[in-house]
């Protein structure tokens, strides 16, 4: 904003010393903002040098393709097992943080004073503030043998007896001391603010007048909740979801503590044995890997692989995320 | 417009009082406002309390024109705020921009100071002078300019700092050296502020009311005695008598600097500026006079149906 | 016939709504029900986790009504009694805010400069802090800023440059003296000038060089009658100087000015005085007390795998804090100058519009990052690339700083938008320029917001652990890391490691124990970033 200052105009410019110093404090301030585009830039060269080197040991092809994890006992890269255990978390977590964080949010949005939204909110946004750390050993050290008090359990859906009717009990199976259950509870738990934040937010965006209109027609509080307001902000309830699967992706500490280390295709057709059987995900093999301490190899290498995958995996969600929220505000701004 | 018109006009008004409010002004800087306000008294009732439309005012000015614009062009993006306004504000004087609201009339106010260097759409082409330089003019720095320009805005915006700082402010970012609490008192009390504010130079500004925040605006404004004070509808966010307060001030204001005032309201045009500019719809300059011309017998047929209020 | 089907027309309306009222009232206990499941759970696991670490099962109900009777009932009075009158109330939590606050500091940066040589503290803080404090006190006094804010920053660069150049000379020399000369340089001396200024400003400056002068003769009267006891002096040195002088300040001077809220200076002490009272009735009389985990071995010994009763966390504490303290030094700068960027500087249009709205979009995406990748950041750059040991300070604390940075980014954005345009056109149009406007203007009103911020990002990061185990820091070290290109570990890398341990005296017991100090550390910079706000809301 300052320009050059030359002698002839002298009331209309400062001291020169002045005009540099505040020139030279706006430059370095613009390297700061630089400086985050250079993260970025380090994140994607650290991970590409050394996983294209492992893409050129093993190929993408039976990487990608391969049904088998084992990479330092056999050598074998393949990261389907990975990835099933890292969806296997993912879906268990959605299904319990996916509805109660929209739940809390239309409570939140719809139903609850301005004394309850103060004190409730803060408290739902510890859950995302709990060190990931101490979620795993809850989750190992309390949940877990809750649940070993539980199972095995046989729930007879259809009774036997029945005429013309195939029996039908459901048998869930002991639980390993490593289990998906136990760690997809705890990521579950703390994604919720996630999906409550954002989702409320949506929900608020959605301008009075509709729910006037909806009131108008003799609506209860229930339709215009969940018939107008909830349509009305689907978009951002939507971009929460993305996001808050994207965290459950990109999770760490909490599934390498209580899920375990054994990567494992899922279980058919006894879907809910996968659940009380231990796994690993994507984050929990690169955190082995880092573990066993080996500075270069193919397994070292396999562990920015992994990273480029997540990375790449999580940019393609936010980027979605960003795309459908960008949707919903051009509706209501 | 006639800029040669309107120096003859100013010329011919300049009398024995004229000179008398210079030394006057000379002699106010620095002294106390009880002074001017006398002064400032005396020269009202000479011209009467229903000042404005009936009479002209006393031209104070010094006949010079401090401000003057050539041809200016503001586009904000492709749209065009204000097309070819050529104008030649007086030194001394108040002038005061009235029309309907989009006229541009702002825009060419925040020209003046290069406000509109903060917008980054906005484009400015022709030439605008203060003291006869080119206030665009690539070498100029428009930190500077504002020091000599001051500027009052719509809403009164008063910083969280105690009322005294909020004076001084200009003073510390000009690094204008000097005895300050002197300079605070003074500049008070030309805003007619002192005697509200002198027990409590150390609460927040935020504290005060509407009208008195405004006027530590003024005060903050006139603190570094800037040449031209520029007002963008001073008392638009005030109640009446704040508003008469504010008017009284800038009377006051006049015989020192000179404002440049935009407004909604055509009565306080007529009431306390010495010249008038109409501003019409697509940001033309429609006609500039003094404010008895302007009021009485407009020149363009659309600025008498603005002021008839037929239009706007 | 038509007054039967009116009625029967309202009595199905009437059941009808009934149906719709019950079905609303269901779906707002689901919603509540919803809202509480995730806290109830977490309180219920952390309910878990403290009845494990403390053992409360073990203690004797003498033991309860013991402290029932010292501790909860006197605290429990004076709070209602204090609740009825604002002007205690506030002082009372002046208070408690210098005492705990003092104790917390003075621990911590003991604790820090023990582990990096109170020494090399010392001869950096004169160096690098000395000529420019020196400048910005001159400027002040001079009150011209032209030169001081270039002058500033580069004569600390300098002077810790100078340090650093010619420790090898300056390390024997300052060696000479004995180490609690050094805490009394450091710690003494800063709350010196510091009191003194206030009283300074408070009263007169005679009084302020008195107030100073009192307090660095009564840091040299703690160390003489340590010495004279046969104890080492440095500990109580720094205990003076960051708790004793600042509580007895506050006190002081809300017992001079404040004759209504005096009493509640008297809270804290309440609250000692009767945790220390009970303490000695229980050794007295040998009451059977809690089977607490959570004990002062915990917090000052070295990791000890074999026997829990002996295994403290104290490294990993030190270590947590020197790594957040120098991430924070480096990330947080940045940060706040990359959000200034972008909201005061960045224009909307042109190339460098562009560039700016990438960099927002950059910011989100960092920010979205998983942690994990963070640590293969690390990795590449200070393992790979800069050549660094494994595990040292410098490697965690840039690690984690990555991992902040959009967070600080992002929050410090925020405080400054909040900041009206208004303020800054009245800035403006007075003619400050564009530096002036941010340090006069919107920084001093961005400050709570930006601060808040920042410190709930240092409170992430104490509890990150993922990209620390992928840079190999090493999860046990037996003692603190004594420079920055030492090996430290971390809190949680700790609880990590010990986790899985099959002793139940670990694994539900220190593990516990140590999971609580942890949690106690977060709460504690949660609770400073909301007494920052809250403060500096009530002041507008």
């Amino acid at each position: 904003m300052s320009n050059e200052p030359r002698p002839e105009t002298e009331p209309l410019r400062r001291r020169g010393f002045v005009i540099r110093k505040e020139r030279l404090y706006g430059r370095l301030i613009a390297v700061c903002a630089v400086l985050t585009i250079m993260v970025t830039v380090g994140i994607v060269l650290a991970l590409l040098g050394r996983a294209l080197t492992f893409w050129t040991a093993v190929s993408p092809v039976s990487f990608l393709t391969g049904t088998q994890w084992s990479p330092i006992i056999s050598g074998t890269y393949g990261v389907l097992p990975l990835v099933s255990g890292t969806l296997l978390v993912t879906i268990a977590s959605a299904a319990i943080a996916l509805p109660v964080g929209l739940a809390a949010a239309i409570y939140l949005s719809e139903y609850a004073s301005d004394r309850a939204r103060s004190v409730l909110k803060p408290a739902l946004e510890i859950l995302a503030g709990v060190p990931t750390v101490i979620y795993g050993y809850m989750a190992l050290v309390y949940i877990t043998p809750l649940f070993q008090g539980v199972l095995p359990l046989s729930v007879p859906v259809i009774p036997s007896g029945l005429p013309g009717v195939p029996e039908f009990i459901l048998t869930v199976p002991s639980l390993r001391t490593f289990n998906v259950l136990s760690a997809s509870i705890v990521v579950g738990i703390m994604i919720i603010p996630m999906v409550s934040s954002i989702s409320e937010d949506a929900l608020s965006a959605v301008p009075d007048s509709l729910r006037e209109a909806g009131y108008g027609l003799g609506s209860t509080k229930f339709d215009v909740s969940t018939g107008i307001v909830v349509p009305a902000a689907t978009s951002g309830i939507v971009a929460s979801y993305v996001l808050a699967i994207s965290r459950a992706i990109g999770e760490t500490m909490a599934v390498t503590m209580a899920m375990g280390m054994s990567p494992q295709l899922p279980y058919f057709p006894n879907v809910l044995r996968n659940l009380v059987e231990s796994s690993q995900t994507m984050t929990a093999a690169m955190v082995q890997i880092a573990q066993a301490d080996s500075l270069g190899g193919v397994t070292y290498e396999a562990m920015f692989a992994l990273g480029m995958t997540l990375f790449v995996i999580t940019l393609a969600m936010n980027a979605v995320a960003e795309l459908v929220r960008r949707h919903f505000r051009e509706a209501y701004e | 417009m006639s800029d040669n018109d309107m120096n003859e006009r100013e010329k011919t008004a300049m009398t024995e009082e004229q000179i008398e409010t210079e030394d006057v002004s000379d002699a106010n800087r620095g002294r106390v406002i009880s002074d001017s306000t006398d002064e400032a008294d005396d020269v009202l009732i000479e011209t009467g309390p229903t000042a404005g439309l009936d009479d002209d005012k006393p031209s104070r000015g010094t006949g010079q024109t401090i401000v003057e614009s050539r041809n200016i062009d503001v586009w904000y993006g492709d749209d065009q705020a204000l097309r070819d306004v050529s104008i030649a504000i007086p030194e001394n004087e108040v002038t005061a921009m009235i029309g309907p609201s989009g006229c541009g009339k702002s825009t060419f106010l925040r020209c003046i100071n290069r406000m509109n260097d903060l917008v980054d759409i906005c484009r400015v082409e022709g030439e605008l002078t203060l003291g006869g330089k080119d206030v665009y003019d690539e070498n100029i720095d428009p930190v500077a300019l504002r020091r000599r320009v001051g500027m009052v805005f719509q809403k009164p915006n008063p910083f969280p700092k105690s009322s005294r700082d909020n004076v001084s402010y200009g003073l510390n970012v000009q690094g204008i050296e000097g005895d300050h609490d002197e300079i605070v008192e003074r500049s008070l009390k030309q805003a007619a502020l002192w005697e509200e504010v002198k027990d409590r130079l150390d609460e927040s500004g935020l504290g005060l009311s509407g009208g008195q925040q405004q006027r530590l605006c003024i005060a903050r404004a006139i603190a570094v005695d800037p040449e031209v004070i520029l007002m963008d509808e001073p008392a638009s966010a005030l109640d009446p008598i704040a508003t008469s307060k504010i008017e009284d001030l800038i009377a006051d204001l006049a015989e020192e600097y000179t404002v440049v005032i935009v407004t909604h309201n055509m009565q306080q045009a007529a009431r306390i500026s010495h010249k008038t500019a109409v501003f019409l719809t697509g940001g033309e300059l429609v006609e500039f006079g003094s404010t008895q011309k302007v009021f009485e017998n407009p020149d363009s047929e659309r600025v008498e149906d603005y002021i008839t209020g037929k239009f706007g | 016939m038509a007054a039967g089907e009116d009625a029967v027309g309202r009595l199905r309306r009437g059941s009808g709504l009934r149906f719709e009222q019950l079905k609303g009232r269901v779906f707002e206990a689901l919603l509540i029900g919803a809202t509480l499941v995730g806290i109830v759970s977490l309180l219920v696991l952390f309910g878990y986790i403290v009845f494990d670490a403390v053992g409360p099962l073990a203690a004797s109900p003498r033991w309860y009504l013991l402290y029932f009777g010292t501790l909860v009932t006197p605290t429990a009075a004076f709070t209602l009694y204090a609740r009825r009158r604002p002007a205690v109330r506030a002082a009372n939590a002046r208070a408690f805010a210098a005492v705990f606050g003092g104790v917390v500091l003075s621990l911590a940066v003991y604790a820090v400069s023990d582990a990096l040589s109170p020494y090399d503290v010392f001869i950096y803080l004169v160096f690098g802090g000395g000529p420019s404090v020196s400048i910005a006190v001159y400027a002040r006094k001079m009150n011209d800023n032209t030169f001081a804010g270039p002058a500033v920053p580069v004569s600390m660069v300098i002077g810790v440059a100078v340090a650093a150049g010619f420790y090898d000379v300056l390390r024997p020399i300052i060696g000479t003296v004995p180490r609690w000369i050094t805490y009394i340089a450091i710690t003494t001396v800063p709350v010196a000038a510091i009191t003194g200024w206030f009283a300074a400003r408070e009263w007169t400056t005679r009084r302020g060089l008195l107030t100073a002068g009192v307090v660095v003769a009564g840091g040299f009267a703690v160390a003489g009658g340590a010495l004279v006891s046969g104890i080492d002096p440095s500990f109580w040195v720094v205990l003076f100087s960051g708790t004793v002088v600042p509580v007895a300040f506050v006190v002081g001077s809300t017992a001079a000015t404040n004759p209504e809220g005096r009493i509640g200076m008297l809270g804290p002490f309440v609250v000692i005085g009767g945790g220390l009272l009970g303490a000695v009735v229980e050794r007295q009389f040998g009451i059977a007390g809690l089977d607490s985990y959570l004990t002062p071995t915990l917090l000052l010994n070295s990791w000890d795998g074999l026997n829990a009763a002996n295994a403290g966390v104290y490294p990993q504490i030190v270590g947590s804090i020197i790594i957040v303290a120098f991430m924070g030094i480096m990330a947080i700068p940045v940060g706040i100058g990359a959000a200034v960027y972008l909201e005061e500087y960045a224009p909307a249009t042109g190339w460098r519009g562009r560039l700016a709205s990438l960099l927002e979009i950059n910011i989100a995406n960092l920010a979205g990052v998983p942690s994990v990748v963070y640590g293969l950041l690390g990795l590449a750059l200070f393992r790979n690339t800069l050549g660094f040991g494994t595990g040292i300070v410098v490697a965690a604390s840039g690690t984690l700083g990555f991992l902040i940075l959009p967070i600080v980014v992002v929050s410090a954005q925020e405080a400054i938008r909040s900041v009206p345009d208004s303020r800054r056109r009245a800035s403006y149009g007075m003619g400050a320029s564009r530096w002036q406007t941010l340090r006069e203007v919107v920084l001093p009103e961005a400050v709570p917001g930006v601060l808040t911020g920042t410190i709930l990002a240092l409170g992430r990061a104490i509890g990150e652990t993922a990209p620390l185990v992928i840079i190999a820091v090493a999860t046990t070290t037996y003692s603190a890391p004594s420079g920055l290109f030492s090996s430290a570990t971390a809190l949680p890398l700790q609880i990590f490691a010990s986790a899985g341990n099959a002793k139940p005296e670990f694994r539900t017991g220190v593990v516990a124990a140590t999971a609580i100090v942890l949690l106690a550390l977060m709460i504690l910079m949660n609770a400073i970033a909301i007494v920052v706000r809250n403060r500096y809301q009530k002041d507008d």
